[in-house]
C-alpha cells in the first residue's frame, strides 16, 4: 500500500543551516495496518508523515502510494492524491477559527463538484457518527479539546480516505480522551482503513492492535517491529 | 460541468469575508470613499461639459461684439446691413442680454430679451415665455425663483438704469432640463430690456451672425474684423475648444489615472502595514494540506477581491450619483459658490459617460484584485507541510 525506498529529506539544502530530517528510510505499510512512528522529539516523525501524505517531496528516494510513485508528481496530481487518499489529523488540529464545525468539516470537499445539498448531508452523517451533530453550528474555538479533535477527525473522514495520518493525536488529551480517540481509530481500521500515527506516547504504541511500530532516531529507522 | 465547485468556493469566501468583518468593512469604507470622490468629480465635470455643449449647440456660429479699449461695449444695430453684404453671411440678428445685480440676494441675474433663438428652447419651460412685445412680463430660472421665493402669477421688481422701479409679472419658470444654463436667467421683452438697462434705440449687446457654409466662418470673421476694426468676432468652435480643454476627456482621464494610482497606493500601504497575517497564511496552508489546489486558493482570493471591490465601487458610484444629481454636489458647493449664489441649489441633468466610468472601474477593481491575489499566491505555492508544525 505504502512503500518508501531510501527516502532522504533535507531542509535548507546548501545553506548554512542545512539539516537532514530524514535519512535513507525504507519501509512498507500494508493495507489495513495500524502503524506507529515512534521516536523522540526531532527524530523525523512529522517529516515522514508529510512525505507519505504528499505534503512535501523527498530530496532523494521514492515514496510509493498504491502503485504510484508520488515523489515526483506535479503539484496538481499530488493535491489530487492527497485529497482522494489521505485524511489528516494534525497535532494542533488545524481547524479554522471563526468557522462553524460543519463548515470546517466540509472544507476538503468545497473545491470538488459535489452538490451543496449532498455535501451537507454527507457532513451531517459524518458528524453524527462521531456524536458531534449537536455541535454542528458551533464555532470551533468554542469547543472543548476533545470536541475539537472529533471535528478534526470528521474533517479527515469526509472524503472517505483509505489512509488516515495522525500526528501526536494524544498530546493534548487526557487519558480518557486518548483512549476514546484510539478506539475510534480501531473502529476505522476494522473498516479496512490504514492508520498511521506519529507519537511518543506509550499509551498509543503499546496498544495490542498496533501491528507495526517503526522506531525513529535522528532521522533514521532504528527498528521495525511487525506483529501478527 | 464544474459549476458546483465554483459555487462552493464562493460560498466559503463569503463566510471568510464575514469572519474578518472589521478589516473588510474598513477596506470597503476607504475604497467607497475614494470612488465616491472620484466618481463625483467625473459625473460633475461630464455633466457640466454636456450642459455647456447643449448651450453652445443653440448659440450662433459667430458673434460680433464691439470693444472699446478692450472692453465690451454696445454695438450699433446699423452695421448689420454692412455685414449682410459680406458674401456667405445669411443672417445678422441683434442680441440683447446683460447682467443685473440684485442687492437683495447679492447675486447676478442674466437678463435676456426674448427673441427667435430662445423660442427654439420652448420645451424648457413651465408656464410660458413672455411674448416679444408683451411688456412687464418675465420668465425666470429656477435659481431665481427659489432665491426670491417667486412662482408664476407673482411679480418681481427691478430697478431701471434711471433708478425707477419696474415690475414684471412672472409668466413661466424654466424647468430642470438644463439648469446650469437657465438657473439665473430672466427673460423679458425687448422694449422692457431697453428700458431696464437704459439702452438707446439702435443699439444691441452683440450681433449673432449666421453663416451659410460653416467652413467659411473663419474667413468671414477675418473680413468683418478688417472692415470693423473695433469689433471682436467670437467663433463658436473656439468656445467649444475652450470648454473641451476645461472639461474634456483628458481631464477626466488624468483624474481617473490619478485616482487609480491613489487607490493602488492606499491598498499597497494597507497591505504593507498588514501583510498576510500569520492566521491567513496558516489558513492557506490548512486548505492546501486538506486538498485544495493552488488554483482553488487563488479563486477564493479572486472572489474575495471581486466582492470587496465591486461592492465598494457600486456603493461609491451610487452615492456619487445621488450627491451630484439629487443634492446638487453639495460637498463641492463651497468651491462652486464663486460662480453665483444662485447655483448652489441647482440640480444638474444626469449625464453619464459610461466610458469614463468603465475606465474608473477597471483602474480600481483590477489593481485591487491583483493586490489580494498576489500575496496569497506566494503563500499558496509553498509546500503545505508547514502547517504540520503549527
Ligand atoms: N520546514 C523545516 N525547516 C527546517 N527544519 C525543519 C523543518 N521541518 C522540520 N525541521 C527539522 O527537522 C527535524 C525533524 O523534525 P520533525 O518535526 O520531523 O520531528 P518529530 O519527530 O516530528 O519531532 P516532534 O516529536 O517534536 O514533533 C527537526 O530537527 C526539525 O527542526
Ligand atoms: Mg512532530
Amino acid at each position: 500500500m505504502i512503500r518508501t525506498e531510501n527516502v532522504t529529506k533535507y531542509f535548507n539544502r546548501n545553506k548554512p543551516d542545512e539539516l537532514v530530517a530524514v535519512r535513507d528510510v525504507s519501509f512498507e505499510i500494508n493495507k489495513g495496518d495500524f502503524a506507529v512512528f515512534k521516536g523522540p522529539s526531532g527524530s523525523g516523525k512529522t517529516t515522514l508523515l508529510s512525505l507519505i501524505g504528499c505534503m512535501s517531496r523527498p530530496t532523494s528516494g521514492r515514496v510509493i502510494v498504491g502503485d504510484r510513485d508520488v515523489s515526483r508528481l506535479p503539484e496538481r496530481f499530488m493535491t489530487e492524491v492527497r485529497r482522494n487518499t489521505f485524511g489528516f489529523i494534525f497535532q494542533q488540529f488545524n481547524l479554522i477559527r471563526g468557522v462553524t464545525v460543519c463548515d470546517n468539516v466540509m472544507l476538503p470537499l468545497f473545491p470538488t463538484d459535489i452538490k451543496p445539498s449532498e455535501l451537507r448531508k454527507r457532513t451531517e452523517n459524518t458528524l453524527d457518527n462521531l456524536n458531534m451533530l449537536r455541535r454542528k453550528d458551533f464555532l470551533v474555538q468554542k469547543l472543548s479539546g476533545g470536541e475539537q479533535q472529533r471535528t478534526a477527525i470528521a474533517r479527515a473522514l469526509i472524503n472517505n480516505p483509505d489512509i488516515i495520518l495522525a500526528d501526536e493525536p494524544t498530546a493534548h488529551l487526557d487519558t480518557h480522551l486518548s483512549e476514546e480517540f484510539l478506539s475510534m481509530m480501531k473502529k476505522l481500521q476494522e473498516q479496512e482503513k490504514t492508520i498511521i500515527i506519529a507519537t511518543h506516547d506509550p499509551l498509543v504504541y503499546e496498544k495490542e492492535y498496533v501491528n507495526l511500530v517503526i522506531e525513529m532516531r535522528d532521522g533514521m529507522v532504528r527498528q521495525i517491529t511487525r506483529k501478527g | 460541468m464544474s459549476i458546483n465547485r465554483h459555487f462552493n468556493i464562493l460560498d466559503y469566501t463569503l463566510q471568510s469575508l464575514l469572519r474578518r468583518k472589521f478589516k473588510n468593512i474598513g477596506i470597503i469604507i476607504v475604497f467607497t470613499f475614494v470612488i465616491f470622490i472620484t466618481g463625483s468629480v467625473l459625473l460633475l465635470s461630464y455633466s457640466f461639459k454636456k450642459e455647456a455643449m447643449l448651450m453652445l449647440k443653440n448659440s450662433p456660429e459667430l458673434i460680433i461684439q464691439k470693444t472699446m479699449a478692450g472692453r465690451h461695449e454696445l454695438i450699433p444695430v446699423g452695421i448689420s446691413s454692412e455685414i449682410m453684404k459680406i458674401p456667405g453671411v445669411s443672417k445678422v440678428e441683434p442680441r440683447y442680454w446683460g447682467y443685473y445685480y440684485d442687492s437683495l440676494i447679492k447675486a447676478n441675474y442674466t437678463i435676456l430679451a426674448s427673441g427667435e433663438s430662445l423660442s427654439a428652447n420652448n420645451r424648457l419651460l413651465k408656464g410660458r415665455l413672455p411674448g416679444i412685445n408683451e411688456n412687464n412680463t418675465a420668465a425666470i430660472g429656477r435659481g431665481v425663483s427659489e432665491a426670491r421665493f417667486l412662482n408664476t402669477d407673482s411679480s418681481i421688481s427691478m430697478q431701471t438704469a434711471g433708478g425707477r422701479p419696474m415690475d414684471f409679472w412672472i409668466t413661466g419658470i424654466f424647468e430642470a432640463d438644463s439648469e446650469l444654463l437657465t438657473s439665473d436667467l430672466i427673460v423679458i421683452s425687448r422694449a422692457d430690456f431697453m428700458k431696464l438697462f437704459g439702452i438707446p434705440e439702435q443699439m444691441a449687446t452683440d450681433l449673432a451672425v449666421t453663416v451659410s457654409n460653416e467652413t467659411e466662418t473663419v474667413v468671414i470673421a477675418k473680413k468683418i474684423l478688417s472692415q470693423f476694426p473695433d469689433t471682436r468676432p467670437i467663433l463658436r468652435s473656439e468656445i467649444i475648444r475652450t470648454y473641451d480643454a476645461v472639461f474634456g476627456w483628458r481631464s477626466g482621464l488624468i483624474l481617473t489615472l490619478f485616482s487609480g494610482a491613489l487607490i493602488a497606493f492606499i491598498i499597497l500601504a494597507w497591505d504593507k502595514a498588514t501583510g498576510l497575517s500569520a492566521e491567513e497564511k496558516q489558513e492557506i496552508g490548512i486548505l492546501k494540506a486538506i486538498g485544495w489546489e493552488t488554483s482553488d486558493v487563488l479563486e477564493m482570493k479572486f472572489w474575495e477581491g471581486l466582492v470587496i471591490s465591486l461592492t465598494s465601487f457600486l456603493i461609491g458610484i451610487i452615492l456619487a450619483y445621488i450627491h451630484i444629481f439629487f443634492f446638487g454636489a453639495s460637498i463641492f458647493a463651497p468651491a462652486l459658490k464663486g460662480w453665483s449664489v444662485i447655483y448652489p441649489n441647482f440640480k444638474l441633468a444626469p449625464y453619464i459617460d459610461f466610458y469614463q466610468i468603465s475606465i474608473l472601474m477597471s483602474l480600481t477593481i483590477v489593481p485591487y484584485i491583483a493586490s489580494t491575489i498576489i500575496p496569497s499566491w506566494k503563500a499558496s505555492i509553498t509546500e503545505p507541510d508547514i502547517v504540520m508544525r503549527g
